[in-house]
């Protein structure tokens, strides 16, 4: 009740409540324009910490949720290199929903070229074969048509970096994902067999190479790892469908729920939170929200303050 | 016409070279060029499925035309369009140059008639249900060695190359480089670098028949090729273009005896053996007096062909009878081996034996560089069939690109839908290697990568503490006989990286009543 609460209040509230929980979270990035004085002109209640809209159109849902966190330009500076990072694990097309969705994927590069990104790239390194997934989940042909690079994740491609984890230390990274100014991760909400759910951070693991199956032992630990050390500028949690059963790849369309939801925030704990709450579970029933709240990537309060849900039809 | 000829060597070569770069996945399910086409218009890999399945296929037909104009023009396929053929004139061109006209180095007339013994025996063996005519057919001989022998090496040095420039950090070049190896791959090529069991042994007995260039140009096409023997007796008469010595106006200096690709004497006049003529018009060109004409209407030109001694003939056709039961009497045939997992759309096994060629189309063109050459999993007679070799590679659940480029359907074209229902052979977990089981700390990654819509791999759950103490809920995988399919995603990915803990093996098989588990 008191996040409800807050969440109205917190609309009229904004910036007052803004500054108070950037204090709590140090981890957690926040855009120059929630900076003090940076909305000045009656602006407030425009600018939030996460945003979750529905509606029918993917593009249309992904420029409102973006605009609502205080657009683009608040993410990427001018000239940077950004790594768009979607989900393209599974030779599966859209309508499966085992990749993340090839519209969302296109907007959000569109968008990073519009805020004056250098150059945006888009990759993943798949469980299955790179070609297929590439083509059969549409958002090669999307994110070329919207100006991104798209590459393959090569062997030469991947260097051994000390991620200086908890249980991943040294470890073949994908070099894109280091050189990027920025990362946008862009995962697609859907069940997991051994996570239960695969969200935001379970989506990082695209940007590593080695044994990383070996990953799954500890799975929790290990994508907080991932998380704290790769520190996606924006995480873009795309549930336009989500797959219920038989993930992280499904197959059958039984297994698909139409959402036309999009969620934005910078932090990717909120993100990981909302996400669990699409499919009527428990937050605490998941033990990588807590660590990784406990490491300081953010908050699993995701309507804590700054939440807004809108739905744009 | 000698350039003529060489010009269509060349483009035929190279026609065929970019076919086989060609066999592999470009983006879309089905590959679009027809990349067999060479087998396709080989009359004796028709004639022995033929002969050995007793399944006639309309693909056979394009053979035909190959047929149809070899009647005409006699073995003008080995001079003009084979591409082994054109590698073996490319390699004997230096060894030919060296030939004196005086001497009788470079030929050895005597064993003309190998090739033929050498065709009988194929025949035979096929017509006895053994398909044999896959190790020596020039277009499955050549398009095997290059896919599973030469592609791997040439992949390597070039990507060594490549990488090294890469890694040197030279400003501007080295950059430049990154680019353009990321442009050659998957084009020029392969996707991934290809690696096959076998590989040396393969490459290596191309490589010393291509070596034979150094006792004689062309060694395989005058005294080994089957198919170069097929050709020479169906277009004997050769009555589109014969060769003609001129007695009057010979002056016996030998040159184009030497010259003559195929060993087909043109000299002396009226000993022209037109079974050995390859059509290349080096007879003519080196004539120093014109004596030597190549025409339809040409009269008179003698008889030379080689005697083929009827016990010698005889001879090969019982060694088939010998041999077929012989090389069918092993193990293999009593029990299958377990790792005889063949791709989806397989005949089978007796029907896929006698249609396989063993050209390696299937090995090169699969996915995930799963499919291999067998050594002994298939018996003698079945060497250098594909089986799928799931620690190496899977079969990918929506791709049905083996079945697309099998020439003589001993893969049977299957649609995507159809193939996902195949069941190649079915996944064991291993218990004492699994790391739930054995060790008591989750995995599944077997389970996560399961392709099909309900998966065939689920778990246990069972209670458990984990190695700090705390209560965990533990995941057992375990497999439904039922819904795998044997695609071995699971072995391939499997964490135990040396002997995996979970393992596909060929039992339950759809194409095998006799290889199931259950009742």
């Amino acid at each position: 009740m008191l996040d409800r609460r807050r969440f109205l209040v917190g609309l009229a509230a904004g910036a007052a409540g803004l500054l108070v929980s950037r204090g709590k979270l140090p981890a957690f990035p926040v855009p120059k324009s929630l900076k003090p004085g940076a909305n000045d002109k009656g602006q407030k209640s425009e600018i939030h910490t996460m945003a979750v809209v529905k509606g029918a159109s993917p593009e249309l849902a992904t420029r409102k949720a973006i605009e609502l966190i205080g657009g683009m330009g608040s993410f990427i500076s001018k000239g940077d290199v950004v790594l768009v990072k979607p989900n393209i694990g599974w030779d599966r097309v859209p309508e499966q929903a085992a990749n993340t969705n090839p519209v969302v994927v296109g907007t959000l590069v569109a968008m990073a070229l519009e805020a004056g990104a250098k150059k945006v790239v888009v990759a993943d390194n798949p469980c299955n074969d790179a070609r297929r997934t590439y083509v059969r989940s549409g958002i090669a042909d999307a994110a070329k048509s919207a100006g991104a690079e798209v590459v393959y994740m090569e062997d030469r491609h991947y260097v051994k970096t000390n991620l200086k984890g908890e249980v991943i230390t040294d470890w073949l990274v994908f070099r894109g994902a280091i050189e990027a100014d920025k990362i946008i991760n862009v995962p697609i909400a859907k069940h997991h067999g051994l996570g239960g759910l695969t969200l935001a951070m379970k989506n990082l693991m695209g940007v590593t190479g080695g044994p990383r199956n070996l990953m799954h032992q500890r799975l929790p630990e290990s994508l907080v790892d991932l998380g704290a050390f790769f520190k996606p500028r924006l995480t873009f949690l795309d549930a336009v469908r989500i797959l219920k059963a038989n993930g992280p790849q499904g197959g059958s369309m039984n297994d698909v729920v139409q959402l036309n939801t999009v969620a934005a925030s910078a932090d990717p704990v909120r993100i990981e939170a909302f996400g669990v709450t699409l499919f009527g579970k428990k937050i605490e029933d998941f033990p990588t929200v807590d660590l990784a709240e406990k490491r300081g990537l953010g908050t699993r309060d995701f309507r804590s303050t700054g939440f807004i849900e809108v739905d744009i039809g | 016409m000698r350039n003529l000829r060489r010009v269509s060597q060349i483009l035929f070569f190279l026609f065929f070279v970019y076919l086989f770069i060609q066999t592999e996945y470009k983006g879309r399910n089905e590959l679009g060029l027809p990349v067999r086409l060479f087998l396709d218009f080989d009359p004796l890999t028709a004639l022995s499925a033929l002969l050995a399945s007793h399944a006639a296929r309309a693909i056979f037909l394009l053979s035909l035309i190959t047929v149809g104009l070899t009647v005409f023009l006699g073995r003008f396929y080995c001079g003009w369009v084979c591409p082994l053929g054109a590698i073996n004139t490319a390699l004997g061109y230096f060894r030919m140059q060296a030939l004196k006209p005086n001497r009788t180095e470079g030929r050895y007339p005597g064993l003309r008639p190998l090739k033929y013994y050498i065709l009988v025996f194929v025949l035979v063996s096929a017509v006895f249900g053994w398909n044999a005519v896959g190790f020596v057919d020039p277009i499955s001989l050549t398009i095997r060695s290059l896919a599973i022998g030469y592609n791997p090496a040439i992949n390597k040095i070039a990507r060594s190359v490549l990488e090294a420039a890469v890694a040197a950090h030279v400003p501007a070049v080295s950059p430049a480089i990154d680019a353009l190896y990321t442009k050659m791959t998957g084009t020029i090529l392969s996707f991934n670098q290809p690696i096959f069991r076998q590989s040396l042994l393969i490459g290596l007995i191309f490589t010393a028949i291509l070596s034979l260039n150094a006792l004689a140009p062309r060694f395989w096409c005058r005294y080994l090729c089957p198919l170069g023997a097929l050709l020479g007796l169906i277009g004997w008469k050769q009555v589109g273009a014969r060769v003609n010595n001129d007695k009057e106006k010979c002056i016996s200096c030998r040159k184009c005896v030497v010259a003559c690709q195929g060993d087909a004497t043109p000299f002396p006049p009226g000993e022209w053996a037109s079974r050995e003529c390859l059509v290349c018009y080096n007879c003519r060109e080196v004539c120093p007096v014109d004596a030597i004409s190549i025409t339809a209407t040409a009269r008179d030109t003698g008889d030379g062909n080689v005697d083929l001694a009827r016990r010698r003939l005889l001879a090969s056709g019982v060694a088939a009878l010998v041999v077929v039961p012989a090389v069918a009497a092993v193990v293999q045939r009593k029990r299958t081996d377990p790792s005889l997992i063949r791709p989806p759309g397989a005949l089978p096994e007796e029907e896929f034996l006698r249609r396989c060629v063993k050209c390696g189309e299937c090995m090169k063109v699969c996915l995930t560089n799963g499919l291999h050459p067998t050594l002994t999993e298939a018996g003698l007679e079945g060497l250098w069939t594909p089986i799928l070799v799931p620690r190496l590679g899977y079969c990918e659940y929506n791709c049905n690109l083996c079945s697309q480029v099998c020439p003589t359907g001993a893969i049977r074209p299957v649609t995507v839908p159809e193939k996902q229902k195949i069941h190649i052979g079915l996944a064991f977990v291993d218990k004492n290697r699994c790391i739930p089981y054995a060790f008591g700390r989750n995995c599944i990654v077997c389970e996560e990568h399961c392709p099909t819509p309900k998966k065939a791999i689920t778990f246990l759950e069972e209670r458990a503490i984990d190695e700090k103490g705390a209560t965990i809920i533990l995941k057992k995988p375990v497999v439904s006989p039922e819904l795998c399919i044997g695609c071995g995603i699971c072995e391939t990915k499997c964490p135990v990286l040396d002997r995996p803990a979970i393992y596909v093996t060929a039992i339950n098989e759809s194409r095998a009543q006799e290889n199931q588990l259950f009742l």
